[in-house]
């Protein structure tokens, strides 16, 4: 077993780690912490899986920088819309999960 | 060196787990802060740095730091001060 299909492995672990605790957490802040960790998960099995003997290939590099930007974006947009609901609320999760 | 890759990705997961599993949030943070450092490890390890340096510079410093931010005023008493992203203050 080469280094990339072990990352690629951790990467399949982590997203499925990432999924469990985003069902199973209630606090939105634990949520948003559980979507990053399934995040990092499949940016590794991007880049674990395009790896084999003949080098590197640059396009999914490319795709996974791309992603990281993306969602450290949409991870501050989610950082404004709770503090606007807690404000409003006082609550930290959501009225529908209870 | 595959058992350094092994031993990477253990911890990896591990740290995952301790920052999904924390007691109080802070922890769970800082966990995650710790998280996005080795994770540029693993991307070095991938042969790839500039991923490993958009991840220590994104990936674990600004989101842990935009994180961090968002505990402080959540330590606020609710309705105490206005919040100074919020244009109706």
């Amino acid at each position: 077993m080469s280094g990339a299909l072990a990352f690629a492995w951790s990467g399949v672990l982590l997203f499925g780690l990432g999924l469990f605790g985003f069902i199973m957490h209630r606090h939105l802040l634990r949520r948003l912490l559980a979507f990053n960790i399934m995040g990092s998960g499949s940016f590794l099995v991007l880049v674990g899986l395009a790896q084999d003997g003949r080098g590197v290939d640059p396009v999914p590099h490319a795709m996974v920088i791309t992603g990281i930007v993306v969602a450290v974006a949409s991870t501050a947009l989610a950082l404004v819309v709770f503090r606007r609901w807690y404000r409003a609320s006082g609550r930290t999760d959501l009225p529908e999960d209870t | 060196m595959p058992w350094l890759d092994l031993l990477l990705g253990i911890t990896l997961v591990a740290t995952a787990a301790l920052s999904l599993t924390a007691r109080d949030l802070f922890r769970g943070v800082i966990m995650f802060i710790v998280f996005g450092l080795l994770m540029a490890l693993a991307w070095v390890r991938l042969q790839a740095p500039d991923i490993a340096l958009a991840e220590a510079a994104i990936g674990a410093g600004l989101t842990g730091v935009l994180l961090l931010d968002t505990l402080g005023y959540l330590r606020r008493p609710f309705g105490s001060r206005a919040d100074p992203t919020d244009e109706r203050s």
